[in-house]
């Protein structure tokens, strides 16, 4: 059967890592508009340190809990901010589903995504529509959840969880900010991008792409 | 190219002060004198048609410009632009914030106003709920017409709000003299077979029948936002929204609809009586009556789906639709013959190695300036602790947050101040591990004291530390300074932002550690402290980010951003640059409202840079401020100016102003020694 190992989660974060640095520019300008730019440094930033300390670990006989845990931690102290915390939570409900295995079956990979959206939405007490990354997190999380029960396959159910995320993040600029730096300007938030969202629609479509290049090397 | 005619016959008439220019003579008759076309031309000796082709010309040659109110024009632009953009029949927009009517009620009026030019008789118009809804049926006065007909576009509620479906339906009839159709059913019934029974009852049936026949139907529009009247109206009691509708922004006539405006589907659809959203698009005439910025996004759903296509708004929330809708120069937001913008500010000159070694260098350069007063704190690089400070029995303070703001917040720790402090990268938080290296470090075995200012990264990452020196069997308490009054309204108090007033709450809590008050009591006190300060910042040029030397945001050459954030966060408004005194004016003004001091009152005052702006020009502000203070009888019983608590090379100024009590007088002259502030 087709695996998730410790490995594969070295390799997931190294193209997420890289898809955060190329998108690093285009999330400090959105986050200039209505924050205050650093986004896209604390992307690039978080997921490059935290891939760094999953590859330097690879070799330690780790479980995909301790390495989603380490990836956790890292990512927290390298950036800290508002990023940091929320992510590592993230990561943190991740760990908790996938448990102390060596590995978990591929299909298992889609579940990152609600467990990811939990630690979010209950770190940050963020609601829909506060024009927050829980915009492009809950739709995709939704996504999953739908098309696991449509019995869709694992990179068809990764593809539509990055474009629900994608919608998600494209309907916050009609949203008016409640949460975060963005929410003390008001009605001035509304028309742009949320950055947060577009991020987590970013490294949505990267996790897509990833778990599409792995299945289609090992099926 | 139109010929001047005025060259080629010059009257011999024209006055002096006209020169040879006929068509000034022609307009300034017209215009300012106020005289008719026929009497000016047999002043000027011309035709009537010439005097016309004048005053045309001299249009054209922009001798003469025609101004219309610019709210009004602004008003004008956008709802072209919506209408255009959407492809409405029409559209009205009304003025956003005029006069002290609520908008409920201008919405309202702008609908009546809409519907009577629109309604015929014979006409059979169906209405939905909702307050401007309503408010429309309330404030229509449109008789003299026959055969009118108004039916309700869903079943009713008993929910207890003044804007149900019945309300809104009888209403409407009674304005228009028009027989009313209500629907005998609820809205929402417990079960399909209940809707299918009650939808087969001769009664229920022939009102459906006359709902099918309407040719106009007047909108509210919900959106489904926490705050929204949606949730009392009655309508989604008893279901769980989110389960079936996490997709759903909005909803029109007691259905759902998501932010493409397409119709959100769930249980909820076999049990609603009432017109359907493809049924209600085959209507001539849907008139959608909302406004509001919480409403944006649920109106642009509806929009977007075609439901309305005669839409009754404000220009706030056009505005807000149109720039969703990625307009970037919404029409009548740049006045007119406005100069075209400068070159901007590019590429500003730094002195750095490497960008990413920035705050560590930074740290370093300090603990060496510093040498007697700060010093590092073992295995954690971003925390710093005071040399003489932290001491058994005394209340630890800690205090923290992003790079960037120099001194802040390192120039704050030492004797009679804090005691350790957890820097951040710039502008972004401390990590959870440094601020808990900072509070052992600080940690005298009486707790410790957590203070920082308001923002979403300070609060999780602090939150998180404290749970985890908690752990370890260190009490800590949290003040969250919000002395930013630009950024939220008074009533929303803990929403604002914590900026240079920190420096005051910093040295208040700093005194009452080294006093030995409790840990409570210091919170308490560094609580008022914060409560008390009052805090707004104008900016004239953006702090250039040092991984891309830009600025961080752009400001136009003849432009200053008011209440501005010390990260570049935009303010509550732009304006046209005016001179130092006004400017002081513009954030005292705020700052008086707000505090109310009584005449003799005394308070604490910081002129603080922002980063790039001179000492010169804090002290001609201050000179403005002092004036101001002594006109109200209020006593300054101390003066802090320079650079406080920057936002790197911003140029810019803020000012805070303390409102003292005997208390807070007394431990801000409590002697301290720190890199940013000595005192004996």
């Amino acid at each position: 059967m087709l695996m998730f190992t410790r490995t594969d989660l070295s390799d997931l974060f190294r193209s997420l890592a890289e898809r955060m640095a190329a998108e690093q520019d285009t999330l400090a300008e959105l986050d200039g508009e209505i924050g205050d730019a650093d986004h896209g440094v604390a992307m690039a930033q978080g997921f490059a340190a935290a891939t760094r300390a999953l590859i330097e670990a690879e070799a330690d006989g780790q479980t995909l809990a301790d390495g989603l845990t380490l990836a956790a931690t890292t990512l927290l102290n390298a950036v800290g901010a508002t990023t940091g915390p929320l992510y590592a939570s993230a990561l943190l409900r991740a760990a908790q589903v996938f448990g102390a295995q060596q590995g978990v079956p591929f299909a298992r990979l889609a579940d990152l995504i609600p467990a990811m959206a939990g630690g979010i939405v209950d770190r940050g007490r963020g609601k829909p529509g506060d024009k927050t990354m829980v915009d492009a997190w809950l739709p995709a999380a939704h996504a999953v959840q739908d098309g696991q029960r449509r019995g869709l396959d694992t990179p068809a159910i990764l593809r539509a969880a990055a474009l629900a995320a994608a919608e998600g993040a494209e309907a916050t600029r009609a949203m008016m900010a409640a949460q975060g730096r963005a929410a003390r300007l008001g009605p001035r938030s509304i028309g742009h991008l949320d950055p947060g969202a577009a991020s987590a629609a970013a490294l949505l479509d990267s996790l897509a792409r990833w778990a599409e290049t792995a299945a289609g090397r090992r099926g | 190219m139109a010929q001047n005619p005025a060259q080629r016959t010059p009257p011999p008439l024209i006055p002096l002060r006209f020169g040879e220019d006929a068509l000034l003579w022609a307009a300034w008759l017209y215009y300012v004198d106020g005289l008719t076309q026929n009497d000016i031309a047999a002043q000027m000796g011309i035709s009537r048609a010439s005097v016309n082709a004048y005053l045309a010309d001299a249009r054209t040659r922009n001798i003469v410009s025609i101004e219309i109110d610019p709210d009004r024009y602004r008003a004008l632009s956008i709802a072209q632009a919506l209408r255009d953009h959407f492809g409405l029949q029409d559209c009205l927009v009304i003025p956003s914030g005029a006069g002290d009517r609520p908008l409920i009620d201008r919405l309202g009026a702008a609908g009546s106003q809409a519907l009577s030019r629109l309604v015929q008789s014979g006409d059979t118009i169906a209405v939905t709920w909702g307050r401007s809804v309503l408010a429309l049926a309330q404030q229509l006065d449109r008789g003299g017409l026959q055969d009118l007909r108004v039916v309700q576009a869903t079943g009713g509620t008993t929910a207890k709000i003044p804007w149900t479906p019945e309300a809104c339906a009888t209403r409407l009839a009674e304005a228009l003299g028009a027989r009313c159709i209500p629907i005998s059913a609820p809205a929402i019934v417990s079960a399909p077979e209940m809707r299918g029974l009650l939808l087969s009852e001769a009664v229920v049936a022939e009102q459906m029948q006359v709902l099918s026949q309407a040719n106009r139907i007047v909108l509210g529009i919900s959106s489904l936002r926490p705050e929204s009247t949606i949730h009392t109206s009655g309508f989604f009691d008893d279901v769980a929204m989110h389960s079936h509708y996490h997709a759903a922004v909005g909803s029109i006539a007691g259905r759902l609809i998501s932010a493409r405006g397409e119709p959100v589907d769930g249980p909820l659809e076999g049990r609603t009586i009432g017109i359907e959203l493809s049924q209600l698009k085959t209507i001539p005439c849907r008139i959608g009556v909302a406004g509001g910025m919480d409403k944006v996004q649920a109106i642009l759903a509806a929009l977007r789906g075609g439901y309305v296509n005669v839409m009754v708004t404000d220009a706030d929330t056009a505005r807000a639709i149109l720039a969703s809708e990625g307009y970037d120069e919404v029409p009548g937001s740049r006045r007119e013959g406005e100069r075209p913008p400068l070159p901007e500010r590019t590429g500003v000159k730094k002195f750095l190695n490497r960008p990413q070694d920035a705050v560590n260098e930074t740290v370093a350069g300090a603990l060496l300036a510093h040498e007697g007063v700060l010093a590092a704190v073992d295995g954690a690089p971003r925390a710093l602790r005071a040399v003489r400070g932290p001491r058994p029995g005394k209340v630890g303070l800690v205090i923290g947050g992003g790079a960037g703001h120099e001194p802040g917040f390192f120039g704050y720790v030492g004797e009679g101040l804090a005691d350790a402090v957890a820097i951040g990268n710039v502008f972004a938080a401390p990590p959870p591990d440094p601020i808990l290296a900072a509070t052992l470090a600080a940690d005298g075995g009486a707790g410790v004291l957590h203070i920082f200012g308001n923002f979403s990264g300070d609060l999780l990452n602090f939150e998180m530390a404290a749970e985890m020196a908690a752990a370890r069997g260190v009490p800590v308490r949290a003040v969250v300074t919000t002395d930013d009054i630009a950024s939220a309204p008074a009533d929303n108090r803990a929403a604002r932002r914590g900026v240079a007033g920190n420096v005051f709450v910093f040295k208040v809590a700093g005194a009452a550690c080294d006093r030995m008050m409790p840990l409570d009591a210091c919170a308490d006190i560094a609580r008022r402290a914060s409560q008390r300060c009052y805090s707004m910042g104008i900016a004239l040029e953006p702090g250039a980010l040092l991984d891309s030397r830009r600025p961080s945001f752009q400001l136009g050459p003849g432009d200053m951003e008011i209440g501005v954030g010390v990260h570049g966060e935009r303010g509550i408004a732009r304006a046209r640059l005016a001179s130092a005194d006004a400017a002081a004016d513009l954030i005292l003004d705020r700052i008086l409202d707000e505090m109310q001091p009584a005449e003799g009152d005394r308070v604490a005052l910081l002129v603080n840079s922002l980063g790039s702006t001179p000492q010169m020009e804090l002290y001609i502000l201050n000179r403005r401020v002092r004036q101001r203070l002594r006109a109200r009888g209020i006593e300054v019983h101390r003066t802090l100016i320079g650079h406080y608590y920057t936002s790197l090379d911003m140029a810019g100024v803020s000012i805070t102003a303390l409102h003292l009590d005997d208390e807070l007088v007394s431990l801000l002259d409590h002697p301290c020694r720190s890199p940013a502030w000595t005192q004996p």
